[in-house]
C-alpha cells in the first residue's frame, strides 16, 4: 500500500519523470503533501485523544494510554481507507485521496503494529508461555468458556495490514499479477469483519464504555452503507445505459439490419453519442457485463477496455495525456487504438472496434487480439467551429 | 510456533539473495532497483518466499533454455 515504484508513467502534474527501474519512492510534491497531511492527522488525532482521556481519566496509565490510542487511531485510519474507494466513485473530488492510498494502508499498519506490539508486551510478555501463543490461547475459546477470544481477531487483521503493507510496492502487484494482488488485498474487508470483532468483543466491553457502541457502529454502518449505495447507483447507471437503447441484445438483433449500410453486423449499440465526448475525453458502456472506455481523440473515436492493467482503475474517467489514455488513479498510460502501453512499458489492454450510425458509437462485443490496432471512426469535434462564449464571430 | 519461527527464518535468510538478484531475475525493472527498493521487498519475501523461490528457479530455467 505504502511504496511507490519509478514505473509509473507520467501524466499528473509534479509526476516524476517515465522510468522503468523500480525505486522505493517515486516523490513527487503530491505525495509529499499527501504523506505530510496523513503524518499531521495523525498526530492532532493522538495529541486530542492523549488530551481528553488525561482530562476524563487522569490516573490512566502510559501503556494503556498508548494502547487506546493507537487501537482507536487504526480503526479511524482503517474505516477511512475503505470510504476512499466508494468516494472516489461517486465523485472525482475524492480522486485525489485515492491517488496515494498506499501510504495510508502502511501508514495505518504500522499503527496497528505499534497497538499490537504495546498489546503483547503489556498482556503477555511476562508469562512463562510464549508471548505469540499467549496472545492467540489467553481469551478462551471461540466455543465457549472464558472470555470471546477477541485478541485473536486483532492478529488476523495485523497478519492482513502487514501482507499488504509488505506487497505494496509495484514489483509484487506486477510479479503476483494484477487478479492475485488484488484479491490479496480485497481481504481487507475480512480484516474490517475481524476488526469490528476485535473492537466490539474486547474493548466495547469494558465497564463505562457502552458509548462507543454506537460510535463503533455508526462508523461500520457508513462503511457498508456507502458501499452498498455506491454499488446501486452504479448497477442503475449501467442498466440506464442498457435502458436506453432498448436493451442491448434486443437492439443488436433488431437494429443491426437496418444499419448493416454502416454498421458491421454483431455490433451493440451504445447510449453514447460520440458528438457529446469532448476532445480528449471518454465515456463509459456496459457491454455484455463488462465496462468500456471510448475516447475521442481529435476526431478519432475508439473503445477499449475500462479496467487500467495497474490497479483496475477505471480507464474510463481518465483523460488522453500526450496521445495516451491516462488511469485517473495513478497515471497509466494506454495507446487508445492499439491498447498498448507507450515503451519501454509492455502492458495491453482489450480493445473493441467501433462504428458510428445516427451519432451514436457502436462497438464490437468481441475483444481484438491483444496489442493490435483496433478499428476507429471519425467524428467531428463538437463545437469545434463554435467561437468562445462572450465573443462575436 | 516453532513451524512459523523456521518458516520465518528460512524467508529472512532467502530474502537477502533474492534482493540481491533474484528480484532482478524475475522482472527486468528489478535489475537496476534502488537499494530503497530492495529493502522494501524483504518483508514481502520473507512472508512469500516459496512462491518467489519457484518464480526465480522457473526465470533461470527459460535464462538457460
Amino acid at each position: 500500500m505504502g511504496t511507490r515504484p519509478g514505473r509509473i508513467r507520467g501524466g499528473r502534474p509534479g509526476d516524476p519523470a517515465v522510468s522503468h527501474v523500480y525505486q522505493a519512492v517515486g516523490w513527487s510534491p503530491q505525495k509529499r503533501k499527501y504523506d505530510l497531511l496523513i503524518a499531521l492527522c495523525m498526530v492532532v488525532y493522538l495529541g486530542a485523544f492523549t488530551a481528553i482521556t488525561l482530562a476524563t481519566q487522569p490516573f490512566v496509565t502510559v501503556e494503556t494510554l498508548i494502547l487506546r490510542a493507537t487501537g482507536s487511531l487504526g480503526f479511524v485510519m482503517l474505516s477511512f481507507i475503505l470510504l476512499i474507494g466508494p468516494l472516489a466513485r461517486l465523485s472525482p473530488r475524492f480522486l485525489p485521496v485515492l491517488y496515494n492510498r498506499r501510504h495510508l494502508g502502511v501508514a495505518t499498519f504500522l499503527v496497528a503494529l505499534v497497538h499490537g506490539a504495546f498489546a503483547t508486551l503489556q498482556f503477555h510478555a511476562l508469562g512463562e508461555v510464549n508471548p505469540l501463543a499467549s496472545v492467540l490461547s489467553s481469551d478462551g475459546s471461540f466455543t465457549g468458556g472464558g472470555a470471546f477470544p477477541f485478541q485473536p481477531l486483532g492478529a488476523i487483521v495485523l497478519v492482513v495490514l502487514f501482507l499488504m503493507a509488505a506487497t505494496s510496492h509495484d514489483f509484487w502487484l506486477s510479479n503476483l499479477t494484477p487478479q492475485v494482488w488484488k484479491g490479496l488485498h480485497m481481504t481487507v474487508y475480512g480484516a474490517y469483519a475481524a476488526l469490528l470483532g476485535h473492537v466490539a468483543l474486547g474493548a466495547l466491553q469494558g465497564e463505562g464504555k457502552e458509548y462507543l457502541w454506537p460510535v463503533t457502529g455508526g462508523v461500520a454502518m457508513t462503511v457498508f452503507g456507502l458501499h452498498l449505495y455506491t454499488g446501486i447507483t452504479e448497477r442503475r447507471r449501467d442498466r440506464a445505459g442498457a435502458a436506453r437503447t432498448g436493451g442491448l441484445d434486443a437492439v443488436r438483433e433488431r437494429e443491426a439490419a437496418a444499419s448493416a449500410k454502416t454498421v458491421p453486423a454483431g455490433y451493440v449499440r451504445t447510449a453514447i453519442h460520440a458528438a457529446a465526448i469532448p476532445d480528449g475525453e471518454g465515456r463509459v458502456a456496459p457491454l455484455g457485463g463488462e465496462r468500456v472506455a471510448v475516447f475521442r481523440n481529435g476526431t478519432e473515436i475508439s473503445c477499449i477496455s475500462n479496467v487500467c492493467r495497474h490497479q483496475m482503475g477505471p480507464l474510463g474517467e481518465g483523460r488522453i495525456i500526450d496521445g495516451c489514455v491516462t488511469c485517473p488513479w495513478h497515471g497509466f498510460q494506454y495507446d487508445p487504438v492499439t491498447g498498448c502501453a507507450p515503451p519501454p512499458f509492455d502492458d495491453r489492454i482489450e480493445t473493441y472496434d467501433v462504428a458510428i450510425h445516427d451519432g451514436l458509437v457502436w462497438v464490437n462485443p468481441v475483444a481484438n487480439p491483444l496489442g493490435t490496432a483496433s478499428r476507429t471512426a471519425q467524428s467531428p469535434v463538437s463545437g469545434a467551429a463554435a467561437p468562445p462564449p462572450g465573443e462575436t464571430s | 510456533m516453532i513451524a512459523l519461527a523456521v518458516y520465518g527464518a528460512a524467508g529472512a535468510v532467502f530474502a537477502v539473495p533474492f534482493a540481491l538478484r533474484g528480484a532482478g531475475a524475475i522482472d527486468p525493472a528489478a535489475r537496476g532497483g534502488t537499494w530503497g527498493f530492495r529493502v522494501l521487498t524483504v518483508p514481502g519475501v520473507v512472508a512469500l518466499w516459496p512462491l518467489m523461490l519457484v518464480k526465480w528457479v522457473r526465470a533461470g530455467a527459460r535464462e538457460r533454455s
